[in-house]
């Protein structure tokens, strides 16, 4: 028998594709079928929450759990804030909530609405509103989102993102990306849906007050003072508090033929 | 520009540089081991390194011994996230072919340098291994890399092929 010497040869184990060709495809690939499916997914949660009555929703929330969530349960100013939630609130008789106002403790201003009915009121945003009527603009604009159900609808978004995220990271990469991206698209509700929820809390403003005098001084407020204070910036990463917000309050008082004259409400004994 | 704006930049920047980094570093790497892998594929040409189990008819081996060449690789940043991304969808995993393929040759280009420099004229019943080395992290579920093995018998002939 014979041998004869060969070397070996390349390109038969090894594929000749350029990795980048593969790179670019895999990631340009994925992202836009995950990317679809993504969109599919909110748009489905959002259906099927949606068509969840209001009513089954409180029902299902009222037990809402607060031991995860840092709640002072015992703060003095809990009781004028649920009081003037309630009064706000009685304004939107359809209402199938019962709103439960609970006071969190920290200096960063911010209030949220969470689904059952659950509004959240940081310490901060309490030292910080000078009258009833600017806190009552800020809980009749969190009220607007439980009138839009837009809390539902975040409940739906960082639910898919957070499955999506744990099935991507336990199977492949893990880069942070996935935690990221979801982020920042859940930190907020839309920028119309907020507009929307500052016009139904000026429509309780209003309603509740008879002028809307001072109800956005508060925004001012934190319009000016952005570039200084980073105790506002909480309230800031969640809503749009841009001149634009006013402008569009003004401009609804002024289609409406909302009064821009009268006297503030000064705070309940409790909050000054 | 906010500072959470910048955090989320850097966070989504730092994967992005070491991608880009792993790629060009990867690739700088890959091609020069190649062309080092053919150059001593090359120089070894003429020697017999072989499966056979037994020793080919004519052949008559005056001294056995067993030589063997090890390889221990591990991939890189970018080519695990390829692989990765690939593992979602399935299919040839081409980014470690590459990796797989050099180390191969490596393992048996060392254990034909092991047979030579004892001065062996051959190789046969030559056979490759390859084993998972366990990372110490996660409970050893993950890999730190993969050792792969040639070794066989290398043989001295009482007539030495020219």
């Amino acid at each position: 028998m014979r041998f004869t010497p060969r070397l070996p040869r390349d390109g038969i184990n090894v594929s000749q594709e350029h990795p980048l060709k593969e790179a670019t495809v895999l990631i340009v690939g994925l992202g836009a079928v995950f990317a679809l499916l993504f969109i599919l997914l909110v748009w489905l949660v959002d259906i099927v929450l949606l068509l969840v009555p209001a009513e089954a929703e409180a029902r299902v929330f009222s037990s809402w759990d607060l031991s995860s969530l840092e709640v002072l349960s015992d703060d003095s100013r809990q009781a004028p804030v649920q009081e003037l939630v309630e009064r706000l609130a009685a304004h939107w008789p359809e209402s199938p909530y019962e709103f439960r106002v609970e006071i969190m403790p920290g200096d960063e201003a911010n209030a949220m609405a969470l689904p059952g009915g659950l509004i959240l009121v940081t310490e901060g945003l309490l030292d910080q509103v000078e009258t009833e009527n600017e806190l009552a603009l800020v809980m009749g604009h969190e009220l607007g989102h439980f009138k839009h159900r837009d809390h539902i609808r975040r409940l739906g978004r960082v639910t898919v993102l957070t499955i999506g995220a744990a099935v991507v990271s336990s199977s492949a990469a893990r880069v942070s990306l996935a935690d990221t991206v979801g982020n920042l698209a859940t930190r907020s509700f839309g920028r119309d849906d907020e507009r929307e929820a500052d016009r139904f809390g000026l429509e309780l403003v209003q309603a509740e007050f008879g002028h809307v005098a001072g109800a956005w001084k508060f925004f001012e407020r934190l319009d000016a003072s952005a570039l200084g204070i980073d105790r506002v910036a909480a309230y800031l990463s969640t809503h749009p508090g841009n001149r634009d917000r006013i402008d569009d309050l003004r401009a609804l008082a002024a289609a409406r033929g909302w009064p821009l004259d009268g006297e503030p409400v000064s705070l309940a004994l409790g909050l000054r | 520009m906010s500072p959470e704006s910048i955090e989320v930049l850097i966070s989504l920047l730092f994967p992005l540089v070491l991608l880009i980094g792993t790629y060009l570093i990867g690739t700088l790497l890959e091609r020069r081991h190649f062309t080092d892998l053919r150059a001593r594929e090359e120089h070894f040409r003429g020697f017999p390194a072989i499966t056979f189990e037994n020793l080919p008819a004519g052949w008559e081996a005056t001294s056995s011994d067993v030589v063997q060449g090890s390889v221990v690789v591990s991939l890189d940043y970018f080519k695990r996230f390829i692989a990765a991304l690939r593992a979602l969808v399935g299919g040839r995993v081409k980014s470690y072919e590459p990796l797989l393929d050099r180390a191969r040759r490596e393992a048996n280009l060392r254990m034909i340098e092991d047979a030579t420099s004892r001065g062996f004229h051959a190789v046969i019943n030559v056979r490759l291994e390859t084993s998972r080395m366990a990372s110490a992290r996660g409970d050893g579920k993950g890999t730190a890399g993969i050792e792969i093995l040639a070794y066989g018998t290398a043989i001295r002939l009482a007539s030495p092929p020219s």
